[in-house]
């Protein structure tokens, strides 16, 4: 008998192996899950990221004209694409187009063609009215329809009425296209305040509210 | 040679072990070869097209059309370098045989499972294979999904874009997946150098590790067995050995197979970058998925609006069309080996009219698919005056559930039919087999 042996082991080889080989393997895991949350990117909310501000200028967004300021004349009963532009920090103009789903319909219906539930308030002489271009469906950028029946999304098929505050009358889109308001400052086309209902992406009220605190926070 | 090479490396167990595997000889059983060819066609395009892309969502000078000083021409490097790669010699043909032979390995792989399916071969022992090529579908159709935003022209960028739009629809965790997945909120500055990891290491790593395990599997379990090997030599394995009948073969399939494609791509030109033109607010007037995909943006296309808030987390109708639908059909996919309960082996192919009911609901199934594809055109029906905006959906829904139900029914019907006329046509047999005496 030598003095090695052990009568009664308090552990065994293999289950050492197998706690040993366990702890590995979660402590593995959790790493490995850490290294996935950095493939997130922290967001910085930069100026032409932000959404269309008070005081905003609305510019062409077509690319043979970008950064032109949109005139009244330019608008008719067929859809112009639109891009905010603000100051940047520097006093520079700035075209938020750093996000996308920034992008803005514009429309100029005859008079008496726009009702509710477009707010009025908000548009220029009930005539001019603009609206968040992004489907609320899948972001898509909506268009006018080939039917001529309004503007209908290319990628799903939802359907708006530009002319009763872009209420979907037909296809998947969960919610109306989110209105602007702007006002005429001499020639320009003048954002007046946040879009009046929560644009895509947001789902909702809170994230947008806290969203428009966050772009205020850091405008302050 | 083969002798010094059996000294040191012992080839001939290989021989024995691997080379002299009997295939069984039926023309549908070379739709497997087909895919496996597409996968190697797809590596060496995608090995010569990465030498030349440039994984880059920056803007960059357009060398084609600098624009001037003032107002440079800036566009995305990737679009960029998919431009340059169409004005190398045979650019374009590589981007197309690349493309061309995507959606003809998926199509190889689509029909490869219906033989399988239809043929009963999923059943025991061969569940396990039935789950792996599932698994294959499931990442040849996210490996070309990803390949398809790499030109990053307008079209790639529609399409990310309701990629991301879907992933972040997912309730609770959707924005965050999102984000970690496409770095960072839409368009990330690093999202295509995020998806071209995907394209070109992640998913094609997995594509061919389970490749390389459905083949082992399948040389490990033998094949099903085709109804004359029966007649043949019954319990034994019938076909020819790989070595050296099998091998020409597949030679010739192969450089057939792989003219058919660079003919196709000679004469149908796909996905025109320059046409689609580099990221822009315009949106693309008839976006469609690839084929193969066609039936979820059809659902998509054709379920209402709705959304229901469940503890903060919000179910849209897009997050059900999506994700919810297409998990659901999967599932019912990877059921099917489970809804076999014998417990025997089986050895011989099935003829699919004597099981009816498997094969009524396989074409039931694939009717719903073709319905929801056929939903996908809904603009068009529309436009055309086939269907109007206002009937559109009910017409589509009746459809969805009519259609299947009509094909299940009918398949049935015709079956009936043909075991019919089989069994007259044995009972005249066994009537005038005496009189031939």
């Amino acid at each position: 008998m030598t003095r090695y042996k052990r009568q009664d082991p308090e552990i065994t080889r293999r289950k050492f192996i197998n706690v040993a080989m366990g702890t590995t393997a979660a402590v593995g895991g959790v790493s490995l899950l850490s290294t996935l949350g950095a493939a997130n990117p922290i967001f910085r909310l930069t100026r032409d990221k932000m959404p269309p501000l008070k005081g905003d200028i609305l510019v062409h967004a077509e690319a043979s004209k970008e950064g032109q300021p949109i005139r009244i004349s330019d608008l008719s009963d067929q859809l112009v694409r639109a891009w905010p532009m603000g100051k940047g920090e520097n006093g520079e103009n700035v075209i938020r187009k750093g996000d996308p789903n920034n992008i803005l319909a514009l429309y100029r219906f005859p008079q008496g063609q726009i009702v509710a539930p477009t707010n009025l308030e908000a548009t220029i002489g009930g005539e001019t009215v603009a609206y968040s271009d992004v489907c609320t469906h899948a972001g898509c950028s909506v268009a006018d329809s080939d039917q001529g029946d309004g503007m209908k999304c290319p990628c799903h098929s939802g359907q708006y009425d530009p002319k009763r505050g872009c209420v979907v009358i037909g296809g998947p889109p969960p919610r109306p296209l989110a209105q602007l308001p702007i006002k005429l400052e001499g020639d320009n086309l003048v954002v007046t305040g946040f879009f009046l209902a929560m644009p895509y992406p947001y789902t909702s009220e809170a994230e947008w509210e806290s969203f428009k605190k966050e772009v205020e926070d850091q405008l302050a | 040679m083969n002798q010094w090479l059996d000294e040191r490396l012992h080839i001939s167990r290989l021989n024995d072990k691997f080379l002299r595997k009997a295939f069984p000889v039926h023309h549908s059983f070379f739709l497997g070869e087909i895919t496996l060819f597409s996968l190697i066609i797809l590596i060496l395009t995608g090995i010569l097209l990465a030498l030349s892309y440039e994984p880059s969502n920056s803007l960059i000078v357009n060398s084609f059309d600098p624009g001037t000083t003032d107002k440079p021409n800036l566009i995305p490097a990737a679009y960029h370098s998919a431009l340059k790669i169409n004005a190398m010699p045979f650019g374009d043909m590589l981007r197309r045989i690349h493309h061309w032979t995507a959606n003809i390995m998926v199509a190889a792989a689509v029909i490869h499972m219906m033989r399988i399916y239809f043929t009963g071969a999923f059943k025991k022992p061969r569940e396990i294979n039935w789950w792996i090529g599932m698994l294959l579908l499931i990442f040849a159709a996210l490996t070309a999904v990803t390949g398809y935003v790499l030109p990053y022209d307008n079209y790639a960028y529609n399409t990310l874009k309701v990629i991301y739009g879907i992933a972040s629809s997912i309730p609770w965790v959707g924005e965050w997946v999102a984000q970690a997945a496409f770095a960072g909120k839409f368009p990330g500055d690093g999202v295509i150098p995020r998806v071209y990891g995907y394209h070109i290491m992640l998913l094609p790593m997995i594509l061919v590790a389970l490749t390389a395990a459905h083949m082992l599997i399948m040389i490990k379990q033998k094949h099903t067995q085709p109804q004359y090997a029966k007649r043949i030599a019954y319990k034994k394995i019938v076909g020819v050995p790989l070595m050296t009948q099998q091998t020409p073969i597949m030679l010739l399939l192969a450089v057939a197979f792989a003219a058919i494609i660079v003919l196709f791509s000679a004469f149908i030109p796909v996905h025109p970058v320059e046409f689609f033109g580099p990221p822009s607010t315009t949106p693309i007037n008839n976006i469609k998925p690839d084929w193969y995909l066609l039936w979820v943006f059809g659902a998509l296309a054709i379920i209402p609006s709705f959304e229901v808030n469940i503890f903060g987390g919000l179910i849209g109708s897009e997050f059900v069309g999506a994700i919810v639908l297409p998990t659901i059909i999967l599932l019912a996919m990877f059921a099917v080996p489970m809804l076999d309960r014998s417990r025997d082996n089986m050895y011989y192919a099935e003829n699919p009219t004597n099981h009816p009911v498997r094969l009524a609901a396989g074409v039931a199934f694939m009717a719903l698919l073709v319905v929801w594809s056929v939903a996908g055109y809904k603009p068009e029906l529309i436009s055309s005056g086939i269907l109007t905006t206002g009937n559109a959906n009910t017409v589509l829904w009746i459809a969805t559930f009519l259609v299947p139900a009509l094909c299940y029914f009918g398949t049935l019907g015709i079956v009936r039919g043909i075991r019919a006329l089989r069994e007259s046509d044995a009972r005249d047999r066994a009537a005038f087999s005496h009189a031939d005496d």
